[in-house]
């Protein structure tokens, strides 16, 4: 019987091959990073930590959109659930990540009307048929997902749905790979690159980021073959010392990616800095609506009223998010912070480091 | 009561007079019929054998209540048919609460009657009491129903989620996740490509076929909200024992691994309607296997681990590349991804 596609990527006897030989050729201590919360999960799904060498330490990098959104901006959703008449969408993960005071999750038991939905065209449909509520997406995400939403903006302007807004909080992952590289303490020997957002940004989007810092790079998807030929390359190329941006993915991944997605990105957003949570604010790794979109803009539309206010104390989301604490080495993890309790982000979504850790540690 | 000129469930239909009495006497007694329904009094009466009896309940507010290969009505009727069969008993009689939201169509009301008397035909069971109310538009969703139950649990029969012990297998009576999954696509317009259908379906028979074999059966448990992942972790601490599962092994059907994959769930933790866990003596885990697969619903049934004496309390999960894992309680309702 032959292996269909998806399973070869899971052939136990090919991953046998790859673990053995990245036994045999690891010599250095290697600390990897996966910058993408879903090959996070991926990870410990499917037990990986516990079959590489020792030497071969993994971090879980700043790539999951929920673990990343500022506690601002995370405010502002629920702020907006709090207003007469309003519908707020989003993905499901957002619905308990924690503002400063409470979550939409939290509203949404409360009496707001927050729903969950799959798609962001989800959130337009239902702005169609509610005419006389106002319907705010909370656009959290990265290049995977920023196409989709720029147009469903173009959707609803073309179809003059007047009462559809996003609150934008979406980020750019190639900035943030060099931020991360500029911050003291910090020290990556590879990254292991994002799948699902390669396939938007292409090979060529990394390339200045790789040529500054030369910190070996793979992209590679998300299944249990992937990722450990993606470690057997990062092995490779610092045993050899030659650092070198590669692609393991070339069955999504295209050098240039994928231009008609990103031209319908910047037809309706356009590059600004942005907060990201327990990091701070990474200058042009944001995505705002340009002026002609300003229509749609959820925070132009309503008074909010936000204050700062600073990040719960003890969480180490940002040292997490840049690996330079494991959850295990957070003071609150596991006493105070739990699923049911989170504290902050990365305990709350299905692809954060903290949750992965408590869930299949 | 004239279904032509009401087409939908009224509040008079819970009110107690000629509505409600019409209600019961023509849509619910003919679908329903039993000489102990049939009598009419407040409640049944009926002689038990002597013995040890079960005695169970559960309330269903499914949403939506039509559903891929059922609807709420065989769901609950199944439900407590299988809580029954889970402690090791025959169900016999169950009762039947309908809460109804003013303003249902008489005809999906008709259509979830049906199917309770179906799945309690099927099941073997009788529906010997009952209640209807009908409570204004925006006070409940559709329609919530409670059933209860009670079965008679065969001599020498000892069935409990505290009798695992480290050395028996764990089996699985079918493939996973197939209910939850169902209704999630149901629930959220979602289409895909694949049969995605509940499993929702009676147990006891099966149960019945494994007890009266003779065979020694530890614990009978069905895996439905939470899953195989929390069910099992429930066991683990119930019996103070370890357990290892191979992901090799765990029977998971084509689409509904595809549609786990794409939102970023586990399976291992997305209700079951139809299946259960039986965890049993090493040596005679085959042939209470091939009983299970003889039954119409247990077909894809397999083996899926084993209880070890090893870190009490915890489900490690060896996967299929050959790494270990944790299989922790779920936490909350699992959420999909955001890419
Ligand atoms: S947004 Fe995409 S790249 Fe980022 S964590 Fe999710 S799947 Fe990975
Ligand atoms: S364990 Fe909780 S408090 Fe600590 S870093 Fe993770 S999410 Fe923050």
């Amino acid at each position: 019987m032959g292996l269909t596609y998806l399973e070869k990527f899971r052939d136990p006897s090919l991953a046998k091959n790859l673990v053995a030989a990245i036994h045999k050729e690891s010599r250095l201590t290697l600390r990897l990073m996966e910058v993408c919360g879903t090959h996070t999960m991926a990870i410990f799904r499917h037990g990986i930590r516990n079959i590489l060498p020792e030497t071969i330490t993994l971090l879980s990098g700043p790539g999951c959109p929920v673990c990343v959104t500022a506690q601002k901006d995370i405010d502002a959703f629920v702020a907006v659930s709090r207003q007469p008449d309003v519908i707020v969408t989003t993905f499901g993960d957002l619905m308990r990540v924690p503002g400063s005071g409470t979550t939409l999750a939290g509203q949404k038991g409360a009496g707001a009307d927050v729903r969950m939905v799959y798609s962001v065209f989800d959130a337009v449909t239902i702005a169609r048929q509610n005419p006389e509520k106002q319907v705010v997406f909370c656009a959290v995400g990265f290049e995977t997902t920023i196409p989709t939403i720029a147009a469903a903006v173009l959707m609803a302007a073309k179809e003059k749905v007047t009462n559809f807004s996003i609150y934008g909080a979406n980020k750019l992952t190639p900035p943030a790979l060099a931020a991360l590289m500029t911050t003291p303490g910090v020290s990556i020997d590879g990254f292991i690159l994002p799948g699902h957002v390669s396939v938007i940004t292409g090979v060529d989007a990394y390339r200045s980021v790789f040529e500054t810092h030369k910190v070996p790079s793979v992209i590679t998807g998300f299944e249990p073959i992937d990722i450990l030929h993606a470690v057997l390359m990062l092995v490779r190329q610092n045993e050899s010392r030659v650092p070198a941006l590669e692609n393991a993915y070339p069955r999504a991944v295209r050098e240039s990616g994928n231009p008609k997605a990103r031209e319908v990105m910047h037809q309706v957003f356009t590059v600004g800095d942005a907060a990201w949570r327990g990091i701070g604010l990474i200058k042009n790794s944001g995505m705002e609506l340009k002026p002609d979109f300003k229509a749609f803009d959820a925070g132009a539309r309503f008074e909010l009223n936000l204050t700062d206010v600073a990040e719960p104390k003890g969480c180490a989301c940002g040292e997490i998010l840049m690996g330079l604490k494991t959850p295990v080495a957070c003071a609150l993890y596991k006493k105070v912070c739990t699923p049911m309790t989170p504290v902050g982000p990365c305990m709350v979504s299905s692809e954060g480091a903290c949750a992965a850790y408590y869930n299949y540690g | 009561m004239n279904a032509e000129k009401n087409n939908t469930i009224l509040l008079d239909h819970g009110a107690g007079g000629k509505a409600s009495h019409a209600l019961f006497s023509e849509m619910i007694l003919p679908l329903f019929s039993n000489e102990y329904l049939a009598m009419g009094d407040d409640g049944a009466v009926y002689s038990v054998p002597a013995g040890k009896m079960a005695f169970s309940t559960d309330s269903y507010v499914v949403d939506p209540i039509f559903f891929n290969g059922g609807n709420i009505g065989d769901l609950a009727v199944n439900g407590t048919v299988n809580d029954i069969a889970m402690c090791g008993a025959i169900p016999l009689y169950i009762s039947v609460g309908l809460i109804i939201e003013e303003g249902l169509p008489i005809n999906d009301f008709q259509e979830i009657i049906t199917s309770m008397a179906t799945a309690a035909d099927r099941a073997g069971v009788k529906i010997v009491t009952g209640d209807t109310k009908v409570v204004p538009r925006g006070k409940a969703d559709k329609i919530f129903i409670n059933t209860s139950g009670v079965g008679m649990i065969p001599e020498g029969v000892n069935v409990s989620g505290s009798r695992a012990l480290p050395g028996d297998k764990i089996i699985l009576s079918g493939t996973m996740a197939d209910h939850g999954i169902a209704i999630l696509t149901a629930r959220e317009g979602l289409t895909f490509d694949g049969d995605l259908k509940t499993d929702s379906a009676p147990l006891n028979h099966m149960v019945k076929t494994m007890l009266s074999s003779g065979c020694e059966v530890h614990v009978l448990r069905d895996p439905t909200r939470g899953g195989v992942g929390t069910t099992l972790n429930e066991i683990a601490s119930q019996s103070g024992v370890g357990m290892t599962l191979f992901e090799k092994d765990l029977p998971i059907k084509k689409p509904v691994n595809g549609v786990c994959e794409l939102l970023g769930f586990d399976p291992l933790y997305i209700a079951n309607e139809g299946k259960l866990l039986a965890i049993v003596p090493e040596k005679q885990a085959s042939k209470v296997l091939d009983l299970i697969k003889a039954d119409t619903f247990g077909k894809n049934a397999a083996i899926i681990g084993e209880v070890t004496d090893q870190r009490p309390g915890k489900v490690f999960l060896e996967t299929a590349i050959g790494g270990q894992r944790l299989v922790d309680m779920l936490t909350g309702e699992q959420l999909p991804r955001i890419c």
